[in-house]
């Protein structure tokens, strides 16, 4: 039981970065109508900005090379907070790739959007081919210290660090700031309205190529976050994104593609089932545990199937 | 006595003409180099081999996105497929413990990537185009999963190696020596199902199933309006696009003698996908040009890699070369460089298009 | 015919229909589009079928045709049930329809568009390609000669070699017509056939309408140009709100207070 418990609580973690990735490929998705095979590269990108600004502002923060303390003050703020400043580079910097990738290369293609698809798996080899280029075909990770499990679960018969609250705490936040921002602004309105019908938001006098540009920092953002918990609960690697892509698309389709609050629902039971898939062998179901994704892929297929509009999404 | 050539050079648009001659210029290039010793002989064989599988390849994507519109994703999987067919029957080290001559094991790749194309056509050759891109590239990695891990029936990672040269058995030819000679017998074997594919699927093309297939790509609907069963010659599409992929997996398995899951690497997919896009959906020479222009950009970087210093990062510039590429011909010239210019009538049935 | 001018809902029960429908029903999201429809259309007529907007008119071409699947009903061609089936088994039980909007095939020339319309081709078959060429070769010349034919009966053989992209929209719906006439229909579905064609083409399409039906083809016309409509075709079925609202002669349609009434009080002519 108490091992279910933890793969359900490992699905939870795995959630976080699912959930953040597939609102962002969604909404992409919803305003620029086209399945965007970048996202898991933009992910990527922003975990890679994290990690060099990481290692920039805690050498900052430390006040240089006395960064080995690791006790003390410097090292609280070496740590954590340092870590905020990162996150919030690398979401920034997968943000601005993004609108610089619809403004150097979408924009300017007259094409469909199987067009802009096929495009966007050049815009993603130029984006992993430049992380290759500066960071090495290797893994890394953030010079974070890995802490044991937290005493408080203990009791609950699972582990969970520090880093898993982060990234479920943090996702949960971004998520709910995210759903303030759709339902409660005058932005979210308008990409609300841009969403439902491009022409006629832009006849109302919505200027459409700004609610564009939000979309694309918005959903990027997130993966960037998305990518920056990835690269933190596991390590970072070039492919780590595009890994990532399809069981992002599961969840995107299973959630019903363009809808933001589908993609949630879908990240999160995808995210959930993923890790759940070795529990099966312990009740019985003879299952590889490398076949997480696999699963996750058949689920995908089933739904393009059965319900091709999501669960979130109207019946055909 | 030189009419027919300067009648056929005289016949060619500005493109082909362009193309004609650096195709030229490149294998007279090619030649120098051989015969200077520049390039080692052997390696000179074995990258032609390898052009000629990557025309393969790029001849069977075609079938699928140029002649049907279908996005395929799932070119390594039908690639390894074939090549794992092969390989399980014949290796010396194969799991299933008997050996054949490799022509059978040619029968078994390309039957058992038929069987696996009708499999995953069933659920999504239904589907919208970019539902379909994803489901095939979400159905390839299953089949590298598996693959993978299903070791007692494919070694898994480690693959299977003892692979037979695919004229090891013959009277004489099995008998020439390794190394330059066994390349060219390669040379001649992939340039043997070059010739035969490339015949097989112009007479295919041009004919009343290549015009209904182009005619599903342009407008579904319209097709079935006229009474046209789409999913049929969609699938028709699939499974011959699937095993000219699947021949060019035999034929790469029997030139490196092993098969590694690795190579079923979906980066390769997007190999293949830029040499159709690059040389012009639809166009069987734009597919036949735009194989060799990627084995140029491939084996290119690797050589580079092993001239220039060896901290060169050649795998992340191939990459940035063939991403850079994709944007490039989407935002240039996306009909590609040799666009299809054929009607789809059959050839000698109308003065004028019968060749 | 009965003698009666104009039924209340639909005349059924005619003594040859090459397209009997009866009850069928289809809803969006709650919404019935298709209410009940009961229709006949007598072999060798050419029937209207007029409304107002949001009728549902264009909603029963896809539900007949196979585009969309009927919630409920039965859908009969030439006596075959052909309720639910896929458009391609509709079109091979000889029902084939047009569209509203010209259907412009990328890539392809006006005759090899034409070619895409005679049924069962031979060199369809991937095997027969290769195995059965004498065939295919044969055919393919006969279906060309024919196409030609075809294409100079309705005056537009002079862009035989045009790319079907480069024709105006008047030009795409005589290729269109043209087209379906080499499937070999028994009814043709025309979606608005008129619809952004000058008056001139216009008239001449009326011609080769009539032409066609003489040499035998039935057909059912959705068409909102009233002058041309009642025209052209004898009985006018009028749909109102998802069902038959009457059916008859032209001129007792067209001074029908139901029918007026459902066109808002507009005149019909608007």
């Amino acid at each position: 039981m108490s091992a279910t418990l933890q793969y359900l609580v490992n699905g939870l973690v795995y959630s976080g970065v699912i959930v953040l990735a597939s609102i962002g490929l969604s909404l992409v998705y919803s305003i620029r109508g086209f399945a965007n095979f970048a996202h898991g590269d933009t992910m990527t990108v922003g975990a890679y900005a994290a990690l060099l600004a990481f290692s920039g502002t805690s050498a900052l923060l430390v006040g240089g090379g006395n960064a080995t303390a690791g006790g003390g003050l410097a090292g609280l703020l070496g740590g954590p907070a340092a870590f905020v400043v990162a996150l919030a580079v690398g979401m920034v910097v997968a943000a601005i790739v993004a609108i610089a990738s619809e403004r150097l290369v979408y924009s300017k293609l007259d094409t469909s959007a199987v067009g802009l698809l096929i495009a966007s798996i050049g815009v993603a080899f130029v984006m992993r081919a430049i992380v290759q280029i500066l960071f090495g075909n290797i893994q890394q990770a953030y010079a974070l210290p890995r802490s044991g499990p937290l005493p408080g679960f203990g009791a609950l018969g699972v582990a969970v660090t520090a880093r898993d609250v982060v990234v479920v705490v943090a996702t949960i936040a971004l998520v709910a700031a995210l759903h303030v921002l759709l339902q409660y602004t005058s932005l979210g309105r308008q990409m609300r309205a841009t969403s439902d019908n491009r022409d006629l938001a832009r006849a109302s006098g919505i200027r459409t190529n700004r609610i564009v540009d939000a979309t694309w920092a918005i959903g990027a953002g997130l993966a960037g976050a998305g990518g920056v918990f990835l690269g933190l609960s596991l390590r970072l690697q070039p492919l780590m994104g595009f890994n990532l892509l399809l069981v992002v698309f599961a969840a995107v389709i299973l959630g019903g593609i363009g809808s933001v609050y589908g993609a949630m629902i879908g990240g999160l039971v995808i995210g959930v089932i993923h890790e759940l898939v070795p529990a099966l062998s312990t009740y019985g179901v003879p299952i590889n545990a490398q076949y997480a994704n696999t699963v996750a892929f058949l689920i995908m297929v089933a739904i393009l199937l059965l319900r091709p509009r999501g669960i979130m999404g109207e019946a055909v | 006595m030189t009419n027919p050539i300067r009648a056929w050079y005289a016949g060619l648009t500005d493109a082909e003409s362009n193309v004609a001659w650096s195709v030229g210029v490149l294998f007279v290039l090619f030649v120098l180099g051989v015969a200077s010793g520049v390039i080692n002989l052997s390696y000179g064989l074995y990258l032609l081999a390898l052009a000629g599988m990557y025309v393969l390849l790029s001849l069977g994507l075609n079938v699928h996105w140029g002649y049907a519109g279908l996005i395929d994703f799932s070119v390594a999987a039908f690639w390894g497929l074939g090549a794992y067919g092969t390989a399980l029957v014949s290796a010396r080290d194969s799991p299933l413990g008997f050996t054949v001559d490799p022509i059978v094991g040619l029968v078994v790749g390309l039957a058992l990537a038929a069987a696996v194309a009708v499999i995953i056509g069933i659920p999504t050759l239904r589907l919208r185009s970019d539902y379909l891109a994803i489901a095939t590239l979400g159905l390839a990695e299953v089949i590298r999963s598996v693959i993978n891990n299903q070791s007692t029936w494919t070694n898994g990672p480690s693959g299977i190696l003892g692979l037979p040269l695919f004229f090891g058995t013959w009277p004489i030819l099995g008998d020439v020596p390794r190394g330059a000679p066994t390349y060219a017998l390669d040379v001649c074997l992939v340039a043997v199902f070059v010739g035969v594919t490339y015949w097989a699927l112009r007479r295919l093309h041009l004919s009343p199933w290549g015009r209904t297939v182009r005619t599903i790509r342009a407008d579904e609907d319209l097709a079935e309006a006229l009474g046209k069963n789409a999913f049929r010659f969609k699938m028709e599409a699939f499974v011959v696009g699937c095993v000219v992929m699947a021949l060019a997996g035999v034929f790469y398995a029997h030139l490196q003698l092993a098969i590694t899951p690795g190579a079923l690497d979906p980066t390769q997919t997007f190999y293949v996908w830029i040499a159709v896009i690059l040389g012009g959906s639809g166009s069987n020479r734009g597919a036949f040009f735009g194989g060799l222009v990627l084995v140029l950009i491939v084996q290119g970087t690797r050589f580079l890699g092993g001239v220039l210093p060896s901290n060169f990062p050649s795998a992340a510039v191939r990459l940035l070369v063939i991403g850079v590429l994709i944007i490039a011909v989407m935002y240039a010239r996306q009909e590609g460089v040799l666009p299809a210019q054929h009607e789809l009538i059959t050839p000698g049935t109308t003065e004028g298009n019968d060749e | 015919m009965s003698d009666d001018a104009i039924a209340d809902g639909p005349v059924t029960g005619k003594p040859d229909p090459v397209l009997e429908v009866r009850g069928l029903e289809k809803a969006f999201g709650g919404l019935q589009v298709t209410d009940d429809v009961d229709l006949d259309v007598e072999r060798g007529t050419i029937t209207g079928l007029i409304g107002p907007n949001g009728a549902g008119k264009s909603t029963l071409f896809n539900l007949v045709s196979g585009f969309y699947e009927p919630d409920g009903g039965t859908v009969r061609v030439n006596g075959t049930a052909v309720t639910g089936a896929e458009p391609h088994a509709v079109a091979n039980a000889g029902l084939v329809r047009t569209f509203q909007t010209p259907r412009k095939l990328e890539g392809m020339t006006v005759r090899e568009a034409m070619l895409v319309g005679p049924q069962h081709q031979t060199g369809e078959s991937v095997l027969s390609v290769f195995t059965n060429r004498g065939q295919v070769v044969a055919e393919e010349r006969a279906n060309l000669e024919r196409a030609m034919e075809t294409l100079e009966r309705f005056e537009i053989a002079r862009f035989a070699d045009t790319p079907a992209t480069e024709l105006s929209g008047g030009q795409m719906k005589l290729v269109e017509l043209a087209r379906a006439t080499m499937t070999d229909p028994d009814i043709l579905l025309l979606d608005e056939p008129i619809a952004g064609v000058n008056p001139t083409l216009a008239n001449k399409l009326k011609g080769f309408i009539r032409d066609l039906n003489d040499d035998g083809i039935t057909f059912l016309v959705i068409e909102h140009d009233m002058d041309f409509i009642m025209d052209l075709a004898d009985p006018i079925v009028v749909l109102d709100q998802g069902s038959v609202l009457v059916e008859g002669d032209p001129g007792s349609v067209r001074t029908d207070d139901r029918v007026i009434d459902a066109y808002l009080g507009g005149p019909l002519d608007e």
